[in-house]
């Protein structure tokens, strides 16, 4: 059924009472919720409030225990998301289903019911080119979605919901993968593109200011809860996080002056190639200094990843030096670095910041295991590493039933805190945070932040590497964007703001 | 003389062309079967056994390409129902294949003792057959929906069944489609090529047509030229002096393609290749897909 003849205004999306039960916790409870034809209606929770429980029942992937979904006054009942397609209902995924090796058009066709057995790429082509001029998009159909950059995809993804005469599109985490240029362009599209007929459902975890300024409506969920109903131009920063979080958020860390000390590393003319074997990082120069955090601005792929490989000893320099207290460590392995006091906090929280299937007590030991406190001539100290874990978990309020369970198990931000834990613990002179609070809801990302600003009062130099502008701007005291390989410039703190900072990030000097 | 060297070569090209065909059309769809040797081996010796008894070489083709069908259900069913390692169990395959067919064709020992199935200037009629096939597999990948549903399996199942395809029935239908065509590629060996039963007698081709998938990078119309270099190379190492008088003794030519197998294998290991190369590797290969 494609939806025919709407008007603005028209409710077209309707969840009563919604409620859904998984063993041990009410994930929706009674959620009511509604949109209308033309309208942005966000919905907006931290992890773990309900949100992808309530997109999958929307999109059919999971049935509620209990309430009603009415799609144009007509109660419906989606066993698949083929039923909900049917209904025209779309969704945009947050990590992208789409299939890198194949070109834009065969990735908007695949399963399209129309596409028949042998493919008309030309007649196809033609219609979806005039999806792209009704919508305001502009995208090769030719080209592979690998070589698309992030928003690019996202498009591609926008535009199989709209091939397939999707009318409400559910959005998860719109923005999460973009840089800020390409954020603001996907959201004046969006604007555009809702019209008079589109109805647009983001959910979002984070980014508060995207909520408020794309949507005319907003949801606040947590713990299953709708908390509140809100006009956006009824809504603040500050209140939505409050009905989010369930407290008072303080948005603007103040950034403390703790006085800066001795230089404590040192990099000169660094260079560096990536996976790809190109060179990624074209000789930086810059030093950290004790009781500082030096922030590394860009958007992600410009270099910033291999910089902290170099650093962390897990990738070799190609070029230039890392001196730390005027000792040359640029050939120093990643266990000689930790020994140094310098300790790295990697972005990829399950590959390289832990060991998924170990236990929360085995990951803590990977950070002590060269102590000679913890293993003496090659044997545990389990008693030792088991009450430091039991420390860490209640210092740092890790969500976890005992320390005995494996780290896969732990959610993203409550892995994040326990590798935050393990490093902070050691006291390194020298912190690396790259990402560190990538994916992390409100909450957990200010508690990761607070825990930098200690580490910084307690006088250790940290590197933060981030994609999140605010996040930067409000903890560094220095500023360097990256663009493609190189610093764009180093500023101090106070002259770092939003315009200046993002231009760089986009290669203006 | 050049002319027989060169049709000869041709012929044998045509078993691999045949059998590499069969191995990526498996491996679009992300399946691995790396017992390729062990399925030809099954169908020439059935292909063999059953053309002798009934005197049909129509029923011979058919027994064998019937085996290879249950035999790529078979391997359907351990790695893409039970999601087990297709590796281990292509190599069960082979083992199986091996021993078995050592077991049913010993009594067969022997020439086929039919008349030949004609020629056309030397050239065997599935050489032709094997060239249209190729040109059909490559138009099905990349010119109809089932060919796109092919790769999207083989390229990420989980995109593939949000976008409405039955992931489990797609892969079905590539691996007994596979299964089948590698059993026919072991009776056009046994029947055509050289119509004489002996222990272990597709001595490796199996596997030299698997390399030959990597190093065709998936493409039908690179495999072509590839299993002719190979079809050639092997000729040579039977008759060196024809071409090549006097260079290199004939035991040396012999271990060529064996060679160059290992050694595009080892390439194609490297993560040299794979950052290189990456995007003309399906990238489900291998990968047993589980709904979530």
């Amino acid at each position: 059924m494609i939806l025919k003849d709407i008007k603005r205004g028209d409710t077209v999306l309707e969840a009563r009472g919604i409620t859904k039960r998984f063993p041990g916790v009410v994930a929706n409870d009674h959620i009511d919720f509604g949109i209308k034809a033309g309208e942005i209606h966000a919905i907006l929770g931290e992890n773990g409030a309900g949100k992808t429980t309530l997109m999958k029942i929307l999109f059919g992937l999971v049935q509620p225990d209990e309430g009603e979904i009415y799609v144009h006054g007509e109660k419906v009942n989606f066993r698949s998301p083929l039923d909900a397609i049917h209904f025209g209902i779309g969704m945009v995924h947050q990590n992208r289903k789409l299939i890198p090796a194949h070109t834009v058009i065969e990735n908007i066709i695949l399963g399209h019911p129309k596409s028949g057995n042998i493919l008309n790429l030309k007649r196809t082509g033609e219609e979806i080119t005039e999806l792209c001029d009704k919508y305001g998009f502009n995208i090769d159909l030719k080209a592979k979605v690998w070589q698309l950059s992030e928003g690019e995809k996202q498009v591609v993804e926008i535009l199989k919901a709209l091939y397939r005469g999707a009318k409400i599109l559910i959005l998860d985490e719109p923005t999460s993968a973009l840089a800020p240029p390409e954020t603001k362009k996907l959201l004046a599209s969006i604007k555009i593109m809702t019209g008079d007929e589109l109805a647009i459902i983001p959910f979002i975890t984070h980014k508060l200011p995207i909520v408020l300024t794309v949507s005319e409506r907003v949801t606040v969920l947590r713990r299953g809860k709708v908390t509140a109903r809100l006009k956006t131009a009824d809504a603040t920063e500050s209140n939505l996080a409050k009905e989010m979080v369930g407290r008072e958020v303080i948005f603007r860390l103040e950034r403390v002056e703790v006085g800066k000390g001795k230089p404590i590393l040192q990099v000169e003319n660094l260079s560096a190639l990536n996976d790809k074997r190109v060179l990624a990082l074209k000789g930086v120069s810059f030093s950290v200094h004790e009781g500082e955090i030096f922030g590394i601005a860009g958007v992600s792929g410009n270099g910033q990843q291999v910089l902290a490989e170099v650093l962390a000893g897990l990738r070799k320099a190609v070029g230039g030096k890392v001196l730390t207290d005027g000792i040359n460590i640029t050939h120093y392995t990643s266990l000689e670095r930790w020994q140094k006091g310098i300790g790295y906090i990697p972005s990829e929280r399950i590959d390289v910041g832990s060991i998924g299937d170990f236990s929360l007590v085995d990951n803590v030991f990977m950070n002590y295991y060269f102590d000679d406190e913890f293993s003496k001539w090659g044997i545990i100290d389990s008693k030792k590493i088991r009450k430091l874990t039991k420390e860490i978990i209640s210092e740092y309020a890790v969500a976890a039933p005992s320390s005995d369970i494996t780290a896969k198990s732990l959610s993203g931000g409550n892995l994040q805190k326990l590798i935050l834990a393990r490093v902070l613990s050691r006291k390194p002179r020298l912190i690396i945070a790259n990402l560190p609070t990538q994916g992390l809801d409100v909450g957990a990302t200010e508690f990761v932040q607070n825990k930098l600003m200690e580490a910084k009062k307690e006088r250790a130099g940290i590197l933060l590497i981030s994609e999140d502008l605010d996040e930067i701007l409000s903890l560094s005291d220095r500023v360097a964007p990256i663009y493609e390989g190189e610093f764009m410039g180093i500023l101090p703190g106070e002259q770092a703001t939003r315009e200046n900072v993002g231009a760089m990030m986009a290669g203006l000097k | 003389m050049m002319w027989e060297f060169f049709a000869r070569s041709l012929n044998a090209s045509t078993i691999f062309t045949f059998a590499a065909l069969s191995e990526l059309i498996g491996q679009r769809s992300g399946v691995l079967n790396v017992g390729i040797e062990g399925v030809m081996l099954f169908g020439a010796t059935l292909g063999f056994i059953v053309a002798q008894s009934t005197g049909s070489y129509l029923l011979g083709f058919l027994a064998a390409i019937v085996i290879g069908g249950v035999i790529g259900l078979l391997h359907g069913f351990f790695s893409i129902t039970l999601g087990g390692n297709q590796v281990v169990n292509g190599m069960g395959i082979w083992i199986l294949g091996f021993g078995l067919t050592a077991y049913i064709g010993y009594p067969y020992t022997g020439p086929l003792g039919m008349k030949r199935i004609p020629d056309i200037m030397g050239l065997s009629p599935f050489f032709f057959v094997g060239i249209a096939l190729i040109i059909i597999t490559w138009l099905v990948l990349s010119k109809t929906s089932l060919g796109l549903r092919i790769r999207s399996v083989g390229e990420n199942p989980s995109v593939a069944e949000v976008s409405g395809i039955n992931v489990t029935k797609t892969r079905y239908l590539s691996v007994i489609t596979s299964g089948m065509l590698m059993g026919f590629a072991g009776a056009i060996y046994s029947l055509d090529y050289n119509p004489v039963w002996n222990y272990n007698f597709i001595m490796g081709w199996g596997f030299i047509a698997l390399a030959l998938v990597f190093f065709s990078m998936w493409n039908p119309l690179i495999l072509l030229g590839g299993s002719m270099l190979f079809g050639t190379l092997w000729q040579l190492s039977l008759n060196p002096e024809l071409v090549l008088p006097g260079v290199l003794s004939r035991y040396i030519w012999r271990t060529v393609p064996f060679v160059i197998t290992i050694g595009v294998l080892m390439l194609m290991s490297t993560k040299w290749f794979s950052t290189k190369w990456g995007a003309a590797k399906p990238e489900a290969l291998g990968q047993p897909y589980e709904k979530e």
